[in-house]
């Protein structure tokens, strides 16, 4: 089977930013899919599934972040997170 | 015989034998691990226990405590963070070891991102990680000090949970190698008069446990294995502090407060509810001259109602009486002092951030419902609002607009703290707008100075005895004449020497911690006015803080 990829970008909506709690429901969503899904701000990616490193990426509201998967679920992890980190 | 010198946080001599709380010293296993299989899995299962705990914990808690919680069981359960220790255990280390190790690696990354919020999640890392080796090394679960025998407790700093179960008739004395005047160390041991002296560089180093360890905080000082003549010395002065206090205690119940020659000043008490209020009433406390407000909203999920607000100012008037003054600051949330139900952005500078008045006007219901508690409740005894964190003589007009629309009768007093600087400088401008002005001595220094209150290393240029200070209340007080009375309600006002320096400026009202009341009523009692005036006038023109200090200990000294 060959190994399905995704990405896109996203501008966080949320007025935390990925900080606090939109950290950690962040990489908990991420978590939940059968696929590598990293995300990254300039030149930095981080492991999404990682709330410390989510952490250390310092996004705030307004910045555009890049969600990147690779797996079965690639297409639906990149989607999930890019509805919950966007705007509505 | 050593001495160590730190920052003088809560007055007082004690001597005594050391307690040392090491609450992060317990015995990391060494060696070569055998099994790097076994050692991954015996991490998964020990993180995955601290975060279940973790999870149980939050389960059981509210508002800020709760999302501390829940923040430290996502990170027990981050699989970066286990990856991060894995290679160590590969190379055969003990699985306590690389846990540490590795959360050790991202707490410094989280602290050098210079935001404040991420800054504050490492010790949430170093404190599961820690839980997690613990439990891997078979040691017991961290506890707070415990004291069993009358001591002194030494430590790198102290959290919340520490301080909440500390005996005063035990833990005579505090010296701790962090924090700063104004830290939660420092609060705590004023509040329970308990000496103490922080920010003593190389404690630990120095204090063995059980050894005798006097602390001196008149002079912020601690001596280890102090000489014969020492003891002594501290053991006298301790003994005769606790009679003079008792003695002064006993004189201060008496009547008001009028300087030798006759002029009023009110000596009030800075207070968060009914037990503090009942205390500093025992102290001599002639009014509240600071609500502070805040704890209704901390650790709550949702703001506190008209209902609530009105049951605390009712509690505090019927203990105050008909005499009286209750005055309610509103809100100062902001900057160190976050609520759950008003999530902040992360700030680069919180405390020139959204605080105090200024996050009043983004939430201005908030205000409504404490200013219409403020308003259903004076008709029970004198009143006084004000509010915190104003920077503009706009901000003024809206509050004291604000305070008008809530209904809030005529008979309140309205004003509002001088804390920012840009106000002392307006003070002529303000005054007509207001009936009082309460200064805020700590945010005063810290702005004046652009010295971070929090940051220890920067303790030496937070000094209330800094003549620019004293320049700036003169200012104050100046700008105030008739038009408005002016009063102090910070850290400052509890020293004998600095109240009477600002007496000599023109300030009529001292509000303090209610142990420091019966000391400084006696330096009022004794000394006319003119001579507070005379050495002020020298203070303000003083060129350094050691100079002013030294009048102002003059002023207390000719009076004995």
């Amino acid at each position: 089977m060959r190994t399905l990829t995704a990405e896109r970008e996203v501008e966080v909506a949320d007025e935390l930013g990925l900080h606090a709690r939109p950290a950690a429901e962040f990489a908990k969503a991420a978590a939940r899919f059968s696929a590598d899904v990293r995300v990254a701000k300039g030149e930095r990616e981080v492991d999404a599934t990682s709330v410390l490193l989510v952490l250390t990426l310092d996004v705030r509201q307004g910045d555009v972040v890049r969600l990147r998967a690779s797996g079965p679920e690639a297409t639906a992890a990149v989607e999930e997170l890019a509805r919950l980190v966007g705007s509505p | 015989m050593r001495t160590l010198r730190g920052v003088a946080a809560s007055p007082g001599t004690a001597i005594g034998t050391a307690y040392v709380y090491r609450p992060d010293v317990y015995d990391v296993p060494t060696g070569e691990a055998t099994d790097p299989d076994k050692g991954i899995a015996q991490l998964a299962a020990a993180l995955d226990a601290v975060a279940a705990d973790l999870d149980d914990a939050a389960a059981s808690a509210t508002g800020a405590a709760r999302d501390i919680l829940d923040a430290q069981a996502a990170i027990a359960r981050d699989p970066a963070l286990r990856a991060a220790a894995e290679p160590a255990i590969r190379h055969r280390a003990q699985p306590a070891r690389a846990i540490l190790d590795a959360g050790e690696r991202f707490a410094r990354e989280l602290e050098a991102t210079g935001n404040d919020y991420l800054a504050a999640r490492a010790p949430d890392v170093r404190h599961l990680c820690d839980l997690a080796a613990r439990a891997l090394a078979g040691a017991p679960p961290r506890t707070p000090p415990h004291a069993i025998a009358p001591c002194i407790l030494i430590a790198d700093d102290l959290t919340p949970a520490d301080t909440i179960g500390l005996d005063p008739t035990l833990v005579r004395g505090i010296a701790t190698s962090g924090g700063t005047r104004t830290s939660h160390t420092s609060v705590i041991a004023r509040g329970l008069g308990i000496p103490a002296v922080v920010g003593v560089r190389g404690l630990l180093d120095s204090v063995e446990h059980g050894a005798t360890v006097g602390i001196d905080s008149r002079i912020g000082q601690i001596v280890i294995d102090p000489s014969t003549e020492i003891v002594e010395q501290l053991t006298a002065s301790g003994e005769a502090e606790r009679v003079r206090h008792e003695r002064l205690r006993a004189a201060s119940g008496a009547g008001p407060t009028t300087t030798a020659d006759g002029c009023r000043i009110e000596v009030a008490a800075n207070v968060r509810g009914v037990e503090e209020l009942r205390a500093a009433l025992a102290e001599g406390a002639e009014a509240v001259g600071l609500l502070r407000t805040e704890l209704l909203y901390i650790d709550r999920d949702r703001p506190p109602t008209q209902a609530e607000q009105e049951a605390l100012l009712r509690g505090l008037h019927e203990l105050l009486g008909r005499d009286r003054r209750l005055l309610v600051r509103t809100f100062d949330i902001g900057a160190d002092k976050q609520v759950p139900f008003l999530p902040a952005r992360p700030e680069r500078n919180p405390e020139l951030g959204v605080r105090g008045i200024r996050l009043a006007r983004v939430h201005p219901d908030l205000l409504d419902t404490q200013l219409r508690a403020v308003a259903g409740t004076s008709s029970l005894g004198p009143t006084a609002v004000m509010a915190p964190m104003v920077a503009t003589l706009e901000e003024v007009r809206w509050f004291v607009s604000r305070c008008r629309d809530a209904g809030i009768p005529s008979t309140v007093e309205l004003g509002v703290m001088v804390e920012v600087p840009a106000m002392a400088l307006m003070a002529a401008e303000l005054a007509p707008l207001v009936d009082f002005v309460s200064i805020g001595t700590n945010d005063l220094t810290q702005y004046l100075c652009a010295a971070d209150r929090r940051h220890a290393g920067l303790s030496a240029l937070h000094d209330a005895f800094n003549p620019a200070v004293l320049r700036a209340i003169d200012l104050v007080c100046r700008g105030a004449g008739d038009t408005c009375w002016v009063g102090v309600c910070g850290e400052a006002a509890s020293d004998p020497a600095w109240a009477l320096l600002a007496i000599g400026l023109g300030v009529s009202e001292l509000s303090m911690q209610g142990v420091a009341i019966p000391e400084v009523r006696a330096a009022i009692r004794a000394i006319t006015r003119e001579h507070c005036r005379d050495a002020a006038r020298d203070a303000v023109l003083a060129s350094d803080a050691d100079t002013v200090r030294a009048i102002a200990q003059r002023l207390i000294k000719e009076q004995q």
